[in-house]
């Protein structure tokens, strides 16, 4: 799909490694996106990711069977059924749809899965936004 | 089995859980990759069937129908998880998009040091992949992708063993030896039984089988006890035999999901909401000069499809330099004497490697241990080794006599221009050649090339002068924003739109150096203010002529296309190189805070990219050679016996221990940090032959070549780039900063020479750069 707008810059949150090397990012708010968003808006959507990594990577029963089900199986298993990281992941690709559809479109950025990035960065292109004169 | 194709060659298919932005679709195909693979299938599944064939039936019959449904089981998990491992995506992060280190570019360092838990830990730039590179992340010169949890890459999978797919490999390992174990001793009892008729058909299939585990038995169950000993350790293969493992953390093993490429459904229209600026705000912006508006009008806009551009040529990255072809006054030490029997190996099988060195595995299991102290000295040595490949273009305030020559400036431009970036390198490597013997004492005494300020005073200028003209904006306060792009910004408005960033960064670089060297700062800054605008300008003065020196020296994205004197190149060539370098490394400095002592050598080099009309500059940050170049090139390395011993197969344990007790003695004896690398690669491992990356070796070749006597000997090997790529001479490895002899600072790994002006910035996060002042 095209883009209607074009793109003046894209803002990069890296990842969070003071609690280790889980998944987690930055909370801090980029100088680039001062005048585009609140910075609570967009902290709050941060710390919700870094909630859902942190939750998908969560080693519990769950996973545990998991493991062992697709060992015993050869792991067909794998053809019939998700994995709960895969669900949780699914999950916060839903929850980045939506928070671009309510929040991050209408001021004209948009927020890209880190997971298309490898969980490295969280990706966020800031529109031109034509109405205002620079 | 389901699993995604870890050589998907194109953008990631939906089984793969990291699509890759972009995978070279040019890559040769080379039938001996799958020799072993093939050949290991072979001699599983053929003995395997012969063995059921012929042994199982008398088996079942004499004794219980168990045996043969056992093995059969066995076999079964066998070639599940040999599928999944061979299948199955590692972990590999795909290629950054251009716009991700657009600002970075030349600007960047070579390492990037974050905190976790404490513990600081280098990441290294990977100029393939175009990031740095997570923790425990390393890049696999057979896959040419980075992997996350680099374990190895195995030949018999032909696959990188990863993160994601590690658990697969270690059951197979383990049923595997369970499975051969059986396999041999039923065939023993089937022989006993046999002993009176062993002419029979069955009897001699099934001491052949017999003969065939028997052979594999010892170095299977060697690798698997190996590995058993590595999990019980939570290292990685590539952390064990790099260093002593360090620190690391235990991962979760989490799988990723395959991903389906889905089109975005989110429509942007401007006018677009804004959030209510705050008096504070609003003073700030007055404050600010209106620096933030004239960087964003300055701002190039680049305009993206809105699909997240995964063009296969604009990742591309550009291949480095081969910097460190001539290192000066290589003394080949001691320790490199044992080692040449596995140099032969080595160089005996120069697989296709593509371009990225194993360098950063190195390097990043180097980080690992203890926060780099010893590692980064390595690092540093090689990144030294690198610049010092061609002292002459770095030095910026030497004169390059040889450079000055229009003509050969012309002609690197002209090169430079072309294309690609292998050819760019093949020929940076033959320019280094025929000039590397000039540069050699040059080389010797200055530090590495990509610092143009040799005298640390002017990589502070650049970092002040940068600074200066966005101090008044000084509303912002925060330290420095890490963020963005997670590496320091250039001041100038070079990328458009990381201007507001780079301001910031400016203000807060100027707030932490606090020394003032303002004429070259203000040159520089002056100078620096549209790297990306004014490519000619830059070019200008850049004098550096032959393409290596130049790749080394600039960060400008702008080659020396025209001797014509630009707007800000007023200086003479050299001086820009200052300038150039300055600037790269300025802002290292200045958003460098301090991390552990050695990584003391922020920015390598900032390769002057191959023409203006490039989408962005080149990264000199690696001294990653093209592979193309460094394969062509090879022959120049060869001489020099591998540093540390590190052997490419790991089928000779012996060998590799024997290799590795005589590199620990020789860094020992060096005084060295001798993290037990590439030597302690071989030892434990058994048959596996778990091919370790030429280039890795090409790299402790280059560094041990370098680095002499020098203390970091052992350890630079780890952090030795790729074949081609000429890691600095350890005597050049001393950071930028001019005053500080480098022996001085090879010396002593752990010793930070902040008197020397080091400065280290923490960044957000705990990202901490170094700074040289």
């Amino acid at each position: 799909m095209r883009q209607q707008a074009a793109i003046t810059a894209k803002v990069f949150i890296q990842r969070d490694y003071s609690s280790g090397t889980m998944c987690q990012f930055q909370t801090k708010f980029p100088s680039e996106l001062e005048n585009r968003i609140d910075k609570q808006q967009f902290e709050e959507t941060v710390r919700a990711l870094n909630n859902m990594y942190a939750e998908a990577e969560k080693l519990g029963s769950q996973s545990y069977i998991e493991g062992c089900l697709a060992c015993l199986t050869a792991y067909t298993v794998f053809l019939c059924m998700e994995t709960h990281y895969e669900k949780v992941l699914k999950k916060i690709a839903k929850y980045i749809q939506e928070q671009n559809d309510k929040i991050y479109a209408p001021r004209g950025l948009l927020l890209t899965d880190p997971i298309e990035r490898g969980l490295r960065v969280v990706e966020i292109t800031i529109f031109e936004d034509r109405s205002l004169t620079r | 089995m389901p699993g995604s194709s870890s050589k998907s060659g194109g953008r990631g298919p939906s089984s793969s859980p990291l699509p890759h932005a972009v995978v070279p679709s040019s890559r040769p195909l080379r039938p001996s990759r799958y020799v072993p693979v093939s050949a290991a299938a072979f001699f599983l599944v053929g003995s395997t069937t012969l063995f059921f064939c012929f042994t199982c039936p008398w088996l079942s019959e004499r004794f219980s129908v168990a045996i043969p449904v056992y093995n059969g089981i066995i076999f079964l998990f066998v070639l599940a998880n040999f599928c999944m491992a061979t299948f199955m995506d590692p972990g590999i992060f795909p290629r950054a998009e251009e716009d991700e280190d657009k600002e970075d570019d030349f600007r960047a360092p070579l390492y990037k040091t974050v905190e976790i838990r404490g513990i600081q830990v280098r990441m290294k730039w990977c100029s393939t992949c175009r990031f740095y590179r997570p923790p425990r992340c390393s890049h696999c010169s057979v896959c040419d992708n980075c992997v996350e949890d680099f374990d190895h890459h195995c030949p018999w999978v032909n696959n990188c063993i990863g993160r994601r797919n590690y658990r697969y490999f270690f059951l197979f390992l383990l049923s595997l030896t369970a499975h051969i174990m059986a396999v041999f001793g039923f065939g023993l009892l089937f022989i006993l039984y046999h002993r009176q008729n062993i002419d029979r058909l069955h009897a001699i299939v099934t001491l052949a089988v017999m003969c065939v585990a028997g052979l594999f038995f010892i170095p299977v169950a060697g690798l698997t006890g190996f590995h058993i000993v590595l999990v019980a350790r939570g290292r990685t293969t590539n952390e064990q035999v790099s260093r002593m493992g360090g620190v690391t953390d235990v991962n979760a093993l989490c799988r990723y999901l395959g991903r389906k490429k889905c089109a975005q459904s989110v429509s942007l229209q401007p006018p677009f909401l804004r959030p209510q600026l705050t008096e504070a705000q609003l003073a700030a912006k007055i404050l600010d000069n209106g620096i933030q508006g004239d960087l964003r009008c300055c701002a190039h806009c680049v305009c993206f499809s809105f699909h997240p551009p995964e063009c296969s040529l604009l990742n591309k990255a550009p291949p480095t330099p081969t910097m460190y072809k001539y290192r000066p006054t290589y003394s080949p030490g001691k320790n490199h004497t044992a080692l040449t029997h596995a140099y032969a190996n080595q160089a005996s099988q120069q697989p296709g490697f593509r371009s990225q060195p194993s360098l950063d595995r190195r390097e990043t299991s180097s980080e690992r241990v203890g926060g780099g102290g010893g590692g980064e000295r390595r690092e540093v040595g090689r990144e030294g080794g690198g610049g010092g490949g061609i002292p002459g273009y770095s030095l910026g305030g030497r004169s390059y006599p040889s450079f000055s020559d229009p003509t050969v400036l012309s002609g690197v431009a002209s090169r430079s221009s072309s294309s690609t970036h292998t050819s760019a390198g093949t020929v940076h490597v033959s320019e280094a050649t025929t000039t590397s013997a000039s540069f050699k004492s040059l080389a010797n005494q200055t530090p590495p090339p990509h610092h143009p300020s040799r005298n640390g005073s002017l990589s502070y200028d650049s970092l002040l002068a940068g600074g200066d003209e966005f101090d008044k904006g000084v509303g912002v306060s925060s330290a420095a924003p890490d963020v963005s792009g997670g590496r320091p910004c250039t001041p100038a408005a070079g990328g458009g739109y990381s201007s507001p960033f780079l301001s910031s960064q400016q203000r807060e670089a100027e707030m932490q150096s606090q020394s003032t060297q303002s004429p070259h700062h203000h040159h520089r800054s002056s100078h620096h203010h549209h790297p990306f605008l004014h490519h000619s300008s830059s070019s200008t003065s850049s004098s550096p002529p032959p393409p290596p020196e130049r790749e080394r020296l600039l960060g400008e994205p702008h080659l020396p296309a025209a001797p014509a004197g630009q707007t800000s190149a007023p200086p003479p060539p050299h001086h820009h190189h200052h300038h150039h370098h300055h600037h790269h490394h300025s802002h290292h400095h200045h958003h460098h805070s301090s991390s552990s002592s050695s990584t003391s050598r922020p920015p390598r080099f900032a390769a002057p990219h191959a023409g203006p009309h490039h989408a962005y500059p080149y990264r000199t940050r690696s001294t990653d050679t093209p592979l193309g170049s460094s394969s062509t090139t090879h022959p120049p390395r060869s001489p020099h016996p591998p540093p540390l011993g590190k052997s490419l197969s790991y089928s000779s344990a012996a060998a590799a221990e024997m290799q590795y007790r005589l590199v620990r003695k020789a860094s020992a004896s060096a005084g060295a940090n001798a993290a037990g690398v590439g030597g302690g690669g071989g030892g434990g491992m058994g048959g596996g032959g778990i091919q370790v990356p030429k280039d890795e070796l090409m790299q402790m070749k280059s560094l041990s070549r370098i680095n002499g006597g020098q203390p970091f000997s052992s350890t630079s090997t780890s952090s030795c780039s790729a074949p081609s790529s000429p890691c600095h001479p350890v005597n050049t490895a001393a950071p930028p900063r001019a005053a500080c002899p480098s022996p001085a600072l090879m010396l002593s790994p752990a010793h930070k020479p902040q008197g020397s002006g080091v400065k280290k910035v923490t960044g957000v996060g705990g990202t901490t750069y170094e700074i040289s002042v």
